[in-house]
């Protein structure tokens, strides 16, 4: 008998390890996604466990020494393409259609996380994958290491369909490597039923009004982020004084705050556990397809945003195939269905008009916007990390004491 | 000649167990404290500068302060399983033999389900207007849903759950094997029941109660994604601040640093259990 009960516990302790590891998956966060950007993509990969070299194996053998065998990048009969990115970044659709087009098969490869593509481009020096969608602080990197390659703006006529406001930022100030796919937009959004006080910037969640009805995301560079606005600083200051002052604000909207979490905090907002969320923009279009009367707020202190963005490697085996893919993504009505699909902003201008009534109020900007102060996160020092960690537990901590 | 032989193939035979445990054990473990003290890069990863800065990481107030609300929460955690799971293993050994196998069954099957999955359970139960909210209101006790989930009773409440079968089977083995003789002969000699109790049985029991007790506050001070997930990341344990400085914050040297911290607490706690049962192993599991 004990040796029966010494077998079931031993059964039992490595049970609950083995969950306890499975939840430590399944609740993280992408490590390095400061801007915001975790969409129902990664959500999905990261569930399923999906890792580049997986997809590879059941895509039939997608790797360097195969894809190879092509046409030079000059010739026009490129067959193949390899797309890499996070799962479900596009409906199945639009790549049928651009198969039957142009009869270029499209070899879809996921990655997980941003850090796991910089590592897999740098082993393949650039090669073994046409057209790659990041983040925009890890396309900074590729291109410091020299692994995206210049684009050819000749062969992508519609470049000029791409929404200006997006250009320009610092991963790629003179666009010459990027072409934006759909952009994170930090907004508030609450539901009008639940709450008292009229939200229209990041400062109106501090009102008395909204005690323990608060979600956030557990983004700390969003949530820190988002206290530096308030003080009127920049989410992206080095000036460690100035962190630590924002995280003393941010003690004081510790008692509204009635959960942190990243993954579908769209629910809770949905069954009412809060009133008011700040969450990631796919979540945030989720709520809204469920329940338009909820009102999505874009923060008057300036919006925190971030760009996912398309780049060819530098040494992409077939080239040719992978400008044909931009072109392609680039028509208006291609674009739209895209964006429509991912949850993400239109990046695109001219894709603007065909996105359908029911998503245009949160997967556009709203014409009279002030831009003034909208800012991406940017990759900070270390000095400056640490003080957000800080500054971040510390909040936390408070979130939790009031009980 | 012969038992040469033996002695050969009984060491052939630990050979896969030494491997097992030198490479998935003491080869992360030596790995998790050589990483502790090197330097966080500029960019990704670490360098190969020796450093304790980590370590002294570890006094700010708030980090150290993770490891006071984790020993709080394990304690209160471990109390009350003692309150529920004593009473539950003594009884379960008065049991006729088909009602002990019964039970048994009925406290496994939980286990064939993830533990995840049993938490969402709790969500359900707790969130607003959920199952719990129902019941109060439709009893009259209660008219308006009562704010339930992301508290620190919900917290509570999911480590209990999750870890009340380590402390039943640690104190139902040590009563099985009990021989109940020697109470009755307590009562025959005169002891009142509590007496008898206190004096033989809660003596006889006591292996079982303290293996319990390191069953379930061990792994208590680590079970963070309960923490996590039914207290809505609010209360900060050092489990959920090493996964932030990991996954989050890039900081793996430092992450390094409180996981060794964390292992030395808990090994002291077996330490001072060993010395505190005057026993070797944990009952029940050798």
């Amino acid at each position: 008998m004990k040796k029966i009960i010494a077998l079931l516990l031993v059964l039992a302790l490595a049970l609950s390890l083995a969950a306890c590891s499975g939840s430590a998956g399944s609740s993280s966060t992408n490590p390095a996604t400061v801007t915001g950007n975790t969409g129902p993509a990664e959500d999905s990969a990261e569930a399923e466990g999906t890792n580049p070299a997986d997809s590879e194996e059941d895509e039939g053998g997608v790797n360097p020494a195969t894809v190879t065998g092509n046409t030079g990048p000059e010739g026009n009969t490129e067959t193949e393409l390899v797309l890499y990115t996070w799962e479900a970044m596009f409906p199945q659709e639009v790549l049928d259609a651009f198969e039957a087009d142009t009869g270029i098969k499209v070899n879809y490869v996921n990655f997980d996380y941003d850090e796991t593509m910089l590592a897999r481009l740098e082993e393949e020096e650039g090669g073994a994958y046409d057209v790659v969608i990041a983040d925009d602080y890890i396309i900074e990197t590729a291109v410091k290491e020299g692994l995206v390659a210049e684009l050819d703006k000749e062969k992508l006529p519609s470049f000029g369909n791409i929404d200006p406001f997006y250009q320009g930022w610092f991963y790629d100030p003179d666009d010459l490597y990027t072409v934006p796919y759909g952009a994170g937009v930090q907004t508030i959004v609450y539901d009008p039923a639940l709450t008292d006080v009229e939200i229209d910037g990041y400062e109106d969640l501090w009102d008395e009004s909204l005690r323990d009805s608060i979600g956030i995301t557990a983004n700390y560079r969003v949530i820190d982020g988002m206290a530096l606005k308030v003080l009127g600083e920049s989410m992206n200051t080095s000036d460690v004084a100035k962190i630590e002052e924002a995280g003393e604000k941010l003690n004081a909207l510790a008692p509204n705050i009635r959960l942190i979490k990243d993954d579908r905090l769209e629910e809770d907002l949905l069954s009412g556990e809060i009133s008011a969320g700040i969450m990631y923009t796919s979540q945030v279009t989720s709520a809204m397809m469920q329940n338009p009367d909820l009102k999505v707020v874009y923060p008057k202190e300036g919006i925190g945003f971030g760009i996912m963005g398309m780049f060819i490697p530098s040494a992409a085996p077939h080239a040719n195939a992978a400008y044909k893919f931009l072109e392609y993504i680039l028509q208006p009505e291609v674009a739209a269905q895209c964006f429509e699909y991912i949850g993400y902003y239109s990046t695109n201008k001219a894709a603007n008009e065909f996105i359908s009534d029911e998503y245009k109020g949160f997967l556009t900007l709203p014409e009279d916007i002030d831009l003034e102060n909208a800012e991406i996160l940017e990759n900070i020092s270390n000095d400056a990390l640490d003080a957000h960690n800080l500054v971040w537990e510390t909040f936390r901590a408070a979130t939790g004491a009031g009980e | 000649m012969k038992p040469k032989r033996r002695f050969r193939s009984e060491t052939l035979m630990l050979v896969p167990l030494y491997v097992f445990t030198l490479v998935f054990v003491l080869g992360p473990l030596v790995y998790m404290v050589i990483l502790s003290f090197l330097q966080r890069a500029e960019t990704w990863g670490v360098t190969n500068e020796f450093t304790v800065q980590n370590y002294a990481g570890i006094l700010e107030p708030v980090y150290l302060n993770t490891f006071v609300e984790s020993f709080k929460l394990a304690t209160l955690s471990t109390l009350l399983i003692i309150l529920l799971g004593y009473p539950f293993g003594y009884f379960m050994a008065k049991l006729s033999q088909k009602w002990k196998g019964r039970m048994m069954m009925l406290l496994m099957i939980p286990f064939w389900t993830s533990s995840l999955i049993r938490l969402y359970g709790w969500i359900i139960i707790f969130r607003a207007n959920g199952i719990l909210d129902k019941i109060l209101m439709g009893l009259g006790i209660t008219d308006a849903p009562l704010k339930l989930l992301y508290t620190y009773p919900a917290v509570v409440v999911g480590m209990i759950y999750a870890l009340l079968p380590f402390m039943i089977f640690s104190v139902y083995s040590s009563a099985e094997k009990m021989d109940w003789s020697l109470v009755e002969a307590a009562r025959d000699l005169g002891a009142s029941r509590i007496r008898a109790f206190l004096t033989v049985t809660l003596k006889m029991t006591l292996p079982g109660l303290l293996s319990g007790v390191i069953l379930t506050f061990v792994p208590s001070m680590g079970l963070f994604f309960i923490a996590d997930i039914l207290g809505g990341n609010k209360v900060v344990l050092v489990g959920s601040l090493i996964q932030d400085q990991l996954m989050k914050a890039h900081n793996w040297p430092f992450a390094a640093a409180l996981s060794v911290i964390l292992t030395l607490l808990t090994s002291l706690l077996i330490v001072l259990y060993r010395r505190l049962a005057g026993v070797k192993d944990l009952e029940g599991l050798v």
